[in-house]
Order: structure tokens, then C-alpha cells, then sequence
């Protein structure tokens, strides 16, 4: 068994501390030097352990501006045996939607045969996890979301995933989709030897829209149906209140600001106690 | 609504002005994208596995082993070993860039790799006729044996003509006998080149190297030193008591030795002076993360001025050392002579180094000269780079020498 496996991945900056634009509300992208998005690169390591284990051949598709490059080299040196990259100021911006539909435009036209898509759960500079579950559907396959542990037996895949706090194992038959959580997979280190070689004879495809009939009328009934309108850094801060005058109002005058909280924290409504 | 928040692993709200990134593209200076993604890598690498144990192996001053093999896999005892004897095959930036991002970490581990790989396999590349080359490079380059250096003695130091360890032909064999001392990796390397006296066809006494396997009867080790700095190096004495060493082991020709010797140490000099900017790196960014989280005088130290200007001053020094360092580099992998260059960038990073770790130190204050904090290792590991590999005074030697012997135009 060869599985045709499919890996989408995107870049995401390297950062401990997200620096965005409080203008536009996007990310300051040019502050920050790019690696792959944590959970994709487990969905990577997946697709290289089922690869060892059953024998795969690992197709690795990214959609971002041409330093994107970078992420699928990196993935060339961990083992991937393609790549794809989909790149095209016109499709710049896109949400979810219209970036899954282009993931699927490319899979349909460049991967044929395919047998498994695997995606990161979520990114880190986004955290929607909407894009795997959406690509499914432009695709047409069973998907499961949140792996952590992937199991063949023939053609039917059994997938367990962590949910509200417990386990659960589905099952689907090939081909299907799956997103793959930071649960488990932890991903290998790269070799030198493997980067180097990234470099040498890499299978290698640059795509912009037009290569995968995406014209602006199609565009545009996929076009992004949200749009980010304010941005904003949580901010937690502690408020003195004081409250004055005689015992008994100043514990009405508490309870009337806080009763709802209290209650939250206890578990009960506390407004029969009330006086009077 | 995105909630990005839930990506922040911390925040500094009210710092945004001085917001720096790990993965800042200030301070990062990568020539082509696979030397970015080869320092991503390392970094990765170094964050992951070095960084929760740095500090304790070098109060303990423990090799790290169960580290190194996880490393051997990924060529980093064979950086600039062609692929065919199991290497790979890197460019001179990349395998600076490699020794910096460690030392960034850990300067102990990037000292045991820039030794193995800058003055054990290179000479070996460059020297070794193809037996030698097929016996010891898939091995060095593999990590299965670690291999060391070894010039310096009790009186033969920056004067590198007055070695006393002698090898004396017998039969198919050199018989050694001498003592070398602060040998890199010398409690554990399993081959080490040995400079000793050898005697001429026409009785000229003049050194030559060796190449000599741990496993010979008569190679035998000292305690490992307890040194300031790089504690996690089995730095070490040997001792050579009528170790025979076969006649094919001898490197290049019989009185070879100086000439093995001075292209060998232009080349280790790349390596410390990638160590010594690896050094300065890890403890400038150690000092910024601290500056905008210390607070004084309700704000914190780093809307001081004084504090600015320490900064400004240590990151453009640092990147000053970088291009001086991959320009040597560059030129080495041209096919140029590169003695001087490379003395110049060993000269300038070991130099940076040690002020910016000074700098990072006094930055943290009482903090700084706590083992609490990794600056103070930082601070005693970047000390030896201005020493070891020739000291800053032989550099200078090196440089004046090189500039005094063009023609004035």
C-alpha cells in the first residue's frame, strides 16, 4: 500500500510576542523572520511516520507569497517527497473560505489519486482550525478534526482525537481528511545533510491563480466573506472600589454590583438572601 | 473576533515600544534562504534540547552525551564533510551559522562540535591521502568516533615551534612519547591529531601530525581541568608513553607540521569566532528581555538612556562581527588564502564578545553576577575566545604581519 498523502502547511512569523498593525489589524509579517505552523508540522511528521511505516508519497502544498518557498524546503529536508506552492498577489488576503477553496482548486488539478489529506489543527497566528474542516467539504471527504493518533487497517483510517476532555475513535474509509492536533507527532529535527539536499533536486511547483483556472469571477463568488474589522490586546487590570456609608447599604450596594458574579463563583443564585 | 491572545506564550503590554522577537529579523543576517532555514534549524535544535540543561551541565560540568547522540544523526559532527563519507556538505557561513546558534545556547556543546568539525575533520579534508580519508572521515563525520587537536604544551603555546612530544620512527611505526595539555574534547575524543618532533632524512628536527586512535596502547588521559568557562567540555591533558602510531597515520608529509598546523588554526579561528558571536548574541538578547522587564523607578531600565546606548553599542558590534566573520568565510570557500581575514573576524568577535557579556552582565546588576541568571555563564564562556585558537595578541601578529608584507603602493 502507497498512500498519496497530501500535507498542507502554511508559514506562520516566529515570534513570543505577536506585533500587529492597531491601523489595519493585520500582522506585522515584515517584523518577523516565518517557520511552519506548529501543528502543520505535525501533520507533517504524521505523514513521514505513515510513510515509514506503511510506505507513502508525501505531497506538501502551501499557499503564501514566494518566501513560502522556505517552509516547503524545510519540509523537503524532514522527508517530503513534493511540493507546491501556490502563489499569486491576487489571491492575497484570502479568509478561510476562499483559502480553502483554493487548497482544494490545487489538489484536484495537481495531486492525482490522492488518498489522505492531512492539515495542522489550527495556526498560530490565526487560530480558526476552520481551513482543514472547509477544505473537506470543497473536497468532498469524511474529516476528522483534533487527531492525535492516526491507524490504518486496508483502506479504512481509525482515528482517535481528544475532546472535552475525553477520548474518541472514529473510523472512515480512504480518501479523507484529517487535522492533526500538537497532542502527539512530535516533529523530528531537520538533518543539514537533509537541508542540504533540499536545496539540490527538489521537486518543486510554483502555482499562481491562473495555473489552476482561478479567474476573478470565480474569485469572487469564493472571495473572503469575513473581513477583520478591530483588532485588540486583551488587557486585565485589578479596580479598587470602595464602598462607604452605614454596614447594611454599603452589603446591599455590594450585593447589587456583584451578586452575579458571586453567584457564578458559588454555583447558586444568592438573591433570596437578599434583605428585604 | 480572532483571539489571538490565546498564541501569546507572555506579554508586555505596555512595552510595545521596545517590542523584540526571537524571530526578529533585526539582528539576523542570513545570506541565502538555506542559511536562514539552517539557523532556524540549529536554533530550533539548541532551544529545544540545549537550553533546559545548559546551565546545569556547567556547574557539574558534565559532557552530554545522551544531546550528542541525538545530534550525530543530524550531521553536526560532519557539517562540511562531503555527503559520500556521510556529511553534509555545508558551505562555511552554514557551518559558522551552526556554531553560533549553539553557542547562542549552550558555548560547551558549539566548543565540542567547532573543535570535531574545524580542526579534527578539516585538516583530515584537506591533508589526509584517500586511505586516511576513507578510514577516519565516515566515522568523524558520523560522530561515532569525536575527534580532537592537539598543538599545545607545558612551553609550546603561541610559539608553536617549540613542541617537545617527539615520535620517533621504528620498524612501521612512530613511537610518541610527550604531554600535550588543554586539549578540547580530550577526555573523550576517540581520535586526535598530535603535533610532535620528528627527525629529517637530513636529521633537521621538525614536527609533524599524526593521527592517533584513544585505543593505542600508551594514549593516555589527564583529569579533566576545572576551567572558568565551557565547563561542559572535557577539556583535558594527554599523555603519550611509548604509543606506537602506524607509519600510514602520518598526516601529509614527514615535517609537514607547521604547515598543517597554520592552515588548520585559520580555519578553528572561523570557529571561535563564530562561538564568541553566538556568545554575544545570546547574551545581548538575554539583556533586552531583561531591560524591558526590570523595573525601576516605576519603568523599566531600558527607557533609560544609558541602558539605549548599551544596547545600540552591542548590537551593531554584533553585527559588525557577523559580516566580518561570513566574509571570511566567503573568502575561504573561494579558494583564497584567508589567514588574515579569519584572524581579524576571531579577533573582533572574541572582543565583541566579551564586551557584550560584560555589558549584559552590569544591565542585569546584582542579578548578573548570580548563577541565577545564564548571563554569568555567558560572561565567563565568552573569556577563553579571546585566548584560545591564538590569543588576541597572536592575531594581531597574524593581521599586522600580512598587511606589513604587501608592497606599499
Amino acid at each position: 500500500m502507497l498512500l498519496n498523502i497530501v500535507v498542507c502547511i502554511k508559514q506562520v512569523p516566529m515570534v513570543t510576542e505577536l506585533p500587529w498593525d492597531e491601523k489595519t489589524g493585520s500582522l506585522r509579517r515584515d517584523l518577523s523572520s516565518g517557520m511552519v505552523n506548529p501543528a502543520c508540522k505535525r501533520a507533517l511528521e504524521a505523514a513521514l511516520q505513515i510513510k515509514e511505516k506503511h510506505g507513502a508519497f508525501i505531497s506538501v502544498l502551501t499557499m503564501g507569497p514566494p518566501a513560502a518557498e522556505e517552509v516547503l524546503r524545510e519540509a523537503f529536508a524532514m522527508g517530503a517527497d513534493r511540493g507546491i506552492l501556490i502563489s499569486d498577489r491576487m489571491l492575497a488576503g484570502s479568509d478561510t473560505y476562499a483559502t480553502s477553496f483554493i487548497l482544494a482548486q490545487a489538489i484536484q488539478k495537481e495531486v492525482s489519486g490522492y488518498d489522505l489529506v492531512l492539515c495542522g489543527a489550527y495556526t498560530s497566528d490565526s487560530e480558526t482550525a476552520q481551513v482543514g474542516p472547509q477544505l473537506a467539504e470543497e473536497l468532498n471527504l469524511p474529516a476528522a478534526a483534533y487527531a492525535e493518533n492516526l491507524t490504518f487497517s486496508g483502506r479504512t483510517l481509525r482515528v482517535r482525537r481528544l475532546v472535552d476532555n475525553f477520548r474518541e475513535t472514529l473510523e472512515m474509509e480512504l480518501p479523507a481528511l484529517v487535522t492533526i492536533s500538537m497532542e502527539n507527532y512530535e516533529p523530528r529535527h531537520t538533518s543539514f545533510a537533509g537541508l542540504d539536499k533540499a536545496f539540490q533536486n527538489a521537486d518543486l511547483l510554483f502555482r499562481n491563480a491562473a495555473d489552476l483556472h482561478i479567474t476573478s469571477s470565480i474569485l469572487d463568488q469564493h472571495s473572503s466573506r469575513t473581513k477583520v474589522r478591530k483588532i485588540f490586546l486583551r488587557k486585565s487590570q485589578k479596580d479598587n472600589i470602595i464602598i462607604t456609608g452605614a454596614a447594611a447599604s454599603a452589603v446591599d450596594e455590594f450585593l447589587d454590583k456583584f451578586e452575579g458574579r458571586i453567584g457564578a463563583v458559588i454555583g447558586k443564585s444568592i438573591e433570596a438572601k437578599k434583605r428585604g | 473576533m480572532i483571539d489571538f491572545a490565546a498564541s501569546f506564550f507572555y506579554m508586555l503590554p505596555d512595552l510595545n515600544a521596545f517590542t523584540v522577537f526571537t524571530g526578529s529579523n533585526i539582528l539576523q543576517y542570513n545570506p541565502s534562504m538555506k542559511h536562514k532555514l539552517i539557523r532556524n534549524a540549529t536554533r530550533h535544535f539548541a532551544e529545544m534540547e540545549l537550553a533546559p540543561i545548559a546551565a546545569e551541565i556547567d556547574q557539574q560540568r558534565i559532557f552530554p552525551r545522551e544531546i550528542l547522540a541525538k545530534m550525530k544523526p543530524l550531521n553536526y559532527f560532519g557539517l562540511q564533510v562531503p555527503q559520500r563519507y556521510g556529511g553534509a556538505n555545508l558551505d562555511s557561513i552554514s557551518a559558522a551559522i551552526v556554531v553560533e546558534e549553539l553557542s547562542r545556547i549552550c558555548a560547551a556543546v558549539g566548543l565540542c562540535i567547532t573543535v570535531h568539525n574545524g580542526v579534527a575533520v578539516y585538516p583530515l579534508l584537506k591533508f589526509a591521502d584517500s586511505r586516511q580519508k576513507e578510514t577516519y572521515l565516515p566515522l568523524l563525520a558520523s560522530g561515532h568516533a569525536i575527534g580532537a587537536f592537539s598543538l599545545t604544551e607545558a612551553n609550546a603555546g603561541s610559539d608553536a615551534g617549540s613542541v617537545e612530544t617527539t615520535a620517533v620512527k621504528n620498524e612501521e611505526s612512530y613511537i610518541l612519547n610527550g604531554t600535550k595539555i588543554f586539549v578540547t574534547n580530550g577526555g573523550v575524543c576517540d581520535v586526535a591529531l598530535i603535533f610532535a618532533l620528528t627527525s629529517l632524512p637530513d636529521k633537521k628536527l621538525q614536527s609533524s601530525v599524526f593521527i592517533v586512535e584513544s585505543k593505542y596502547p600508551g594514549f593516555l588521559r589527564g583529569e579533566v581541568e576545572d576551567l572558568c568557562g565551557m565547563r561542559a567540555n572535557p577539556v583535558s591533558s594527554l599523555f603519550f608513553e611509548d604509543c606506537a602510531v602506524p607509519e600510514s597515520n602520518l598526516l601529509g608529509k614527514l615535517g609537514d607540521g607547521m604547515k598543517i598546523g597554520m592552515a588548520t588554526l585559520d580555519n578553528g579561528r572561523l570557529g571561535v569566532a563564530a562561538q564568541a558571536l553566538g556568545i554575544a548574541q545570546g547574551a545581548m538578547e538575554a539583556a533586552v528581555k531583561y531591560a524591558k522587564e526590570r523595573q525601576q523607578f516605576k519603568k523599566p531600565i531600558a527607557s533609560q538612556q544609558t541602558i539605549q546606548n548599551y544596547i545600540a553599542d552591542m548590537a551593531t558590534e554584533i553585527s559588525a562581527a557577523r559580516l566580518l566573520l561570513y566574509r571570511a568565510c566567503e573568502l575561504k570557500d573561494s579558494g583564497a588564502a584567508f589567514g588574515c581575514e579569519a584572524s581579524m573576524a576571531k579577533l573582533y568577535c572574541s572582543s565583541v564578545a566579551s564586551r557584550v557579556t560584560s555589558l549584559s552582565v552590569q544591565i542585569h546588576g546584582g542579578y548578573g553576577y548570580s548563577k541565577e541568571y545564564d548571563v554569568e555563564r555567558y560572561f565567563r564562556d565568552a573569556r577563553v575566545t579571546e585566548i584560545y585558537e591564538g590569543t588576541s595578541e597572536i592575531q594581531r601578529m597574524v593581521i599586522a604581519r600580512t598587511i606589513l608584507s604587501q608592497p606599499v603602493l
